[in-house]
């Protein structure tokens, strides 16, 4: 994948979210977000995956060039998978219909192929028996899993997730994680947010520190936790790393 | 035990009761007269069961409309909406169906609905109540639309529904099920506030009974009646608000 952002602003009354952001990445697999919190990483996600609209600023991800028509990032939301920190599944729908509806909805699927869809990525994470439980009956992990399974279900072009794993226990936090580089290992381009610094290690090809609504330093994973340049990076890793 | 001899003495305060008003009446109960009525009543009854249910279709439709509007992006609708809500919802049915129908819409609309050879008391009266239960049913609504959480608006945008679909698949469903036993609550009001129509002369359960009692001047004989035939069409609404609202219980 390919990404280009060139002086995104965007704003929360207030508060610059993202401050004049620019970033360039000509091919990765795996990029993940990382910085303090409230630094922007959720809302540079948002912007990516178009749920949010930056005030100012061009965004390009592969041959997409986002705008602000509401029809146009409609499409774009069609083509890329969300997972968010908070699972956000559907509680009124079982597992299986939470990812059988947008298959049939969006994509257009007919129900049979929908479903046997639907149970090819629950297999595939080793959900299949919890597929007619309701969410509220499934443990953190599996209901991450399940969110999972919704976004990759209809093949994304990249897939977003949002600290996938900070609304977790450490248990559930491995087994989520190990999924995600499964995944990367099966060549699904991923952009992600993560506290787990070990983790994000292991699975990126590209990291950027994200701090104050830009991008502080970004590079291939061992220069930028091997030998950070920007003292905020070297301040803030010192601090991660202690405990 | 103590269960026991209460039921005992509310038994007993409740016969007691019965006894002291049954003896209080001057003459004795007839139930011929309110046979001699049965057509009369009956033909009420089945008004009052009709005009609930087309009011309670229009609350829907009003109550939708309303709650859309006050979710506008234009101000003005929104603020014009609140205003009007407000209005109606702090002001007596009596008052809107007397001056809705006398000083508004009869004036404007009885004679092309006569025309049409429909009665002018009955459409009137469904709008009057179909707008003053679709106030309330607009703000319950409102409710249940406003107490699913962002996040959910989110996550049905990402997985790339459109806006009628984030509607349709993701927040109607989940609020209707937070709201429908008041929602059913509201419906049981709007049965009983059925009868208030006799005001602008409806002939519908209420009214005849009215009528029956004024002119043999029958007193149980109408009451019971009445009482019973509102419980007919109310009871099943409550026990299916009860039921929702231990499902849904259950459920979360
Ligand atoms: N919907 C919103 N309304 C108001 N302010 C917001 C909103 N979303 C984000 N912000 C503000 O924007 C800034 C960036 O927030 P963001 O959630 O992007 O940070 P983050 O890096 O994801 O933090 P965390 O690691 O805690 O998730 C914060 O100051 C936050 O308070
Ligand atoms: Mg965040």
């Amino acid at each position: 994948m390919k990404l280009d952002l060139h002086n995104v602003t965007k704003c929360f009354g207030a508060t610059r979210a993202l401050d004049a952001l620019s970033l360039r990445i000509p091919a990765a697999r795996v990029m993940v977000l990382i910085g303090p919190s409230g630094g922007g990483k959720s809302t540079l996600l948002r912007v990516l995956g178009g749920l949010e609209v930056p005030e100012q600023g061009t965004v390009t991800l592969n041959e997409h060039r986002l705008t602000g028509d509401p029809r146009a990032l409609q499409a774009y939301r069609r083509r890329n998978g969300f997972v968010f920190q908070q699972f956000n599944l559907f509680p009124h729908l079982n597992a299986r219909r939470n990812i059988t509806l947008p298959l049939e909805k969006v994509h257009g699927h007919p129900p049979e192929t929908a479903r046997s869809l639907a149970d090819q990525s629950l297999e595939r994470f080793g959900l299949l028996d919890h597929a007619d439980k309701l969410p509220s009956q499934l443990s953190g992990g599996q209901q991450q899993r399940v969110g999972i399974a919704r976004a990759i279900a209809f093949s994304p072009e990249v897939l977003f997730l949002d600290e996938p794993t900070s609304a977790l226990d450490p248990e559930m936090t491995a087994e989520v994680l190990e999924l995600i580089q499964e995944l990367a290992e099966a060549g699904q381009d991923i952009i992600l947010s993560t506290h787990e610094m070990g983790f994000a290690r292991a699975v990126a090809d590209e990291v950027a520190f994200v701090c104050s609504g830009k991008i502080e330093e970004s590079g291939a994973p061992q220069t930028l936790f091997g030998a950070p340049v920007s003292p905020v990076c070297q301040r803030f890793f010192s601090r991660v790393m202690r405990y | 035990m103590a269960n026991a001899v209460a039921a005992v003495l509310l038994a007993a305060v409740f016969a007691g009761f019965c006894t002291l008003v049954l003896s209080g009446l001057d003459r004795p109960v007839d139930w011929s007269r309110a046979w001699a009525y049965r057509e009369s009543l009956w033909r009420g009854w089945t008004t009052t069961l009709g005009l609930s249910l087309a009011a309670l279709l229009g609350s829907i439709v009003f109550g939708l409309a309303f709650l859309m509007g006050q979710r506008s992006t234009l101000p003005v609708v929104r603020w014009t909406c609140r205003g009007f809500l407000e209005f109606v919802r702090d002001t007596p049915l009596l008052v809107h169906l007397l001056f809705g129908y006398f000083v508004i819409f009869a004036p404007l609309l009885s004679r092309p609905l006569a025309g049409l050879g429909w009665d002018d008391k009955v459409i009137i009266g469904i709008v009057l109540l179909s707008v003053f239960s679709g106030a309330y049913l607009g703000e319950i609504l409102r409710g249940g639309v406003e107490s699913i959480p962002a996040t959910q608006w989110d996550a049905a945008r990402a997985v790339g529904f459109g806006p009628w679909q984030v509607w349709r698949h993701v927040i109607f469903p989940q609020a209707l099920r937070r709201v429908l036993p008041a929602i059913a609550g509201l419906f049981v009001s709007l049965i009983k506030d059925s009868s208030l129509l006799n005001v602008i002369g409806v002939s519908e359960y209420f009214y005849n009974t009215k009528n029956f009692i004024s002119r043999s001047y029958a007193g149980l004989e109408g009451y019971l009646p009445l009482a019973a035939g509102y419980l007919v069409l109310t009871l099943p609404v409550a026990w299916l608000a009860h039921w929702l609202e231990r499902r849904f219980r259950d459920e979360t």
